[in-house]
Parts: structure tokens; C-alpha cells; sequence
């Protein structure tokens, strides 16, 4: 059923663009935790700036763990490519270096507008 | 006051993702028996999707959000008790993630098989919710 194709490769393509905004949100909070919030605390004894960061970042962290396991579960992803997408969870910056790789994945799976109902808005 | 609405608000997002993990688990369960699936499972399949994405997997973040804010309102993470919980919700999150990322998986592939150890889902989410209950509420250790 070519119809079922489509869809499927559509939501694996909208799986990859959800998996790729949590990876810069988690990005995000860990680079606002460890730039902002910990100096902060720190160097200007500003505790509430951790006390606020760090939950916002272990719940980001949380979804984009969750958020790896649902992904690589529903798709073909090598060994390599998983322990990739975990590595880049821990290194300040590793996020946005995953974002770039996703969006590599995403671009394979772009199929014109008109065979799944302008999929690329 | 606002600690028994956050609770509430809590306990009802844990049934209701409970309950979709419960339908999820029993569902793979069932796809895993022998022979071709048709159009009416494959049918349920998109279905049974659907209500995971919109319902299960956001009361699942709620769960996690409201019992994070509950555990540093009351200074919980000091507690045994609590990280004895929080490896075993993590657990149940990771199993939730893998059945949603499957469920994606099969309705593209009328004869690939729910990966084995997913049969064991049911009776292990049970397991855990039985043993959550108890270290919430008797907070043994």
C-alpha cells in the first residue's frame, strides 16, 4: 500500500524534526545551566539560578533521553548512531552537533510536497 | 493546599498513563501471535498510536513534572525511598518510549513481530506500580 508508505515515512520524518527540537532544547538548558546558572551560584552567590536551571534541565534531559529511546525503537539506527545521539546529551554543545546530524537523516527522508500533503511546511 | 492539587493532578496523570501503557503492552502482546496481520489490526495499530501520542506519553510528562515538583517542595531527594522510585518510573519511561517507538515501527510492516521481551510488558508494568504504591506511601526507607 504506497498510501501507508507515505504516511510512515512521513512520521518518521516528523519523529526526527521532534527528536531534533528537543535536542536543542536540551542544548539549550545544559549550555544556560552551565554558562549562567553555575557561575552565578558560584562567583556572584546567586543560588537561585541552579535551584531554577537545574530542574528545567534534568526534566529536558529526561525527555530527550525518552525522546532517543522512542526514536531509535520505530527506525534503523546503527549501534554507532545510538551511542551518538546518548554521547551528545552529556557534552555542552554536543546538542547542536546532534541537530545537524538529525537534520542530515531528515533531509534523506524528504519526499516531494505533493506525495504526503505538503509534509514540508 | 497546593501540594494536594499538585498531588492530585499527579495521581491522575499516573492512571491515565498506567492505563495507556497497560493497552500498549497488552495490544504488543497480542500482535506478537503467529500469521499476517490485516487491515483491521493495522487499523488498530493507527489507533492505538494515536492515543499513545496524545494522551499517554503527555501524562507521562506530566507525571514526571508534577512528582519532581512534589519531591522538592517536600525535600524528598535526601529520601532512599525516592530514588528506589525514580529508577523504577525511569524503567517504566524507558519501556513506555520503546512500545511507542514499536507501535511506529509495525504499522508499516504488516509481518515484522513486537520485539520478544515486549510480552513481558503487561505483567511487569503491574510489578511496578505495585512496588511504586508501596514505596510512596509506607516510605520504607
Amino acid at each position: 500500500m504506497p498510501g501507508d508508505h507515505a504516511d510512515q515515512r512521513r512520521a518518521e520524518y516528523v519523529q526526527l524534526r521532534r527528536m531534533r527540537l528537543v535536542s536543542l532544547v536540551e542544548g539549550t538548558t545544559l549550555v544556560v545551566l552551565m554558562g549562567i546558572a553555575v557561575p552565578l551560584k558560584h562567583l556572584m552567590g546567586y543560588p537561585t539560578a541552579t535551584a531554577v536551571m537545574g530542574p528545567i534541565h534534568g526534566v529536558a534531559f529526561l525527555i530527550y533521553v525518552w525522546m532517543v529511546i522512542n526514536t531509535v525503537s520505530g527506525g534503523d539506527w546503527s549501534r554507532g548512531e545510538i551511542v551518538r545521539l546518548i554521547v551528545a546529551a552529556f557534552v555542552p554543545f554536543g546538542a547542536f552537533l546532534n541537530a545537524r546530524f538529525l537534520k542530515r537523516r531528515e533531509d534523506a527522508l524528504a519526499v516531494p510536497a505533493g506525495q504526503v500533503g505538503g509534509m514540508r511546511s | 493546599m497546593t501540594y494536594l492539587w499538585i498531588k492530585a493532578f499527579h495521581l491522575a496523570a499516573v492512571m491515565t498513563w498506567i492505563g495507556g501503557m497497560l493497552v500498549v503492552s497488552v495490544f504488543l502482546a497480542a500482535l506478537a501471535l503467529p500469521g499476517p496481520r490485516g487491515d483491521r489490526e493495522m487499523r488498530l495499530i493507527k489507533v492505538v498510536r494515536t492515543w499513545d501520542a496524545a494522551v499517554t506519553t503527555p501524562a507521562m510528562l506530566i507525571v514526571w513534572v508534577l512528582g519532581l515538583v512534589m519531591a522538592l517542595q517536600a525535600g524528598w531527594f535526601s529520601a532512599p525511598w525516592l530514588w528506589v522510585k525514580l529508577v523504577i518510573v525511569v524503567t517504566l519511561s524507558a519501556v513506555h518510549g520503546i512500545e511507542s517507538g514499536t507501535l511506529r515501527r509495525l504499522a508499516d510492516d504488516p509481518s515484522r513481530p513486537p520485539p520478544a521481551f515486549l510480552r513481558l510488558a503487561a505483567p511487569g508494568v503491574v510489578a511496578a506500580v505495585v512496588a511504586i504504591a508501596i514505596l510512596a506511601i509506607t516510605k520504607p526507607l
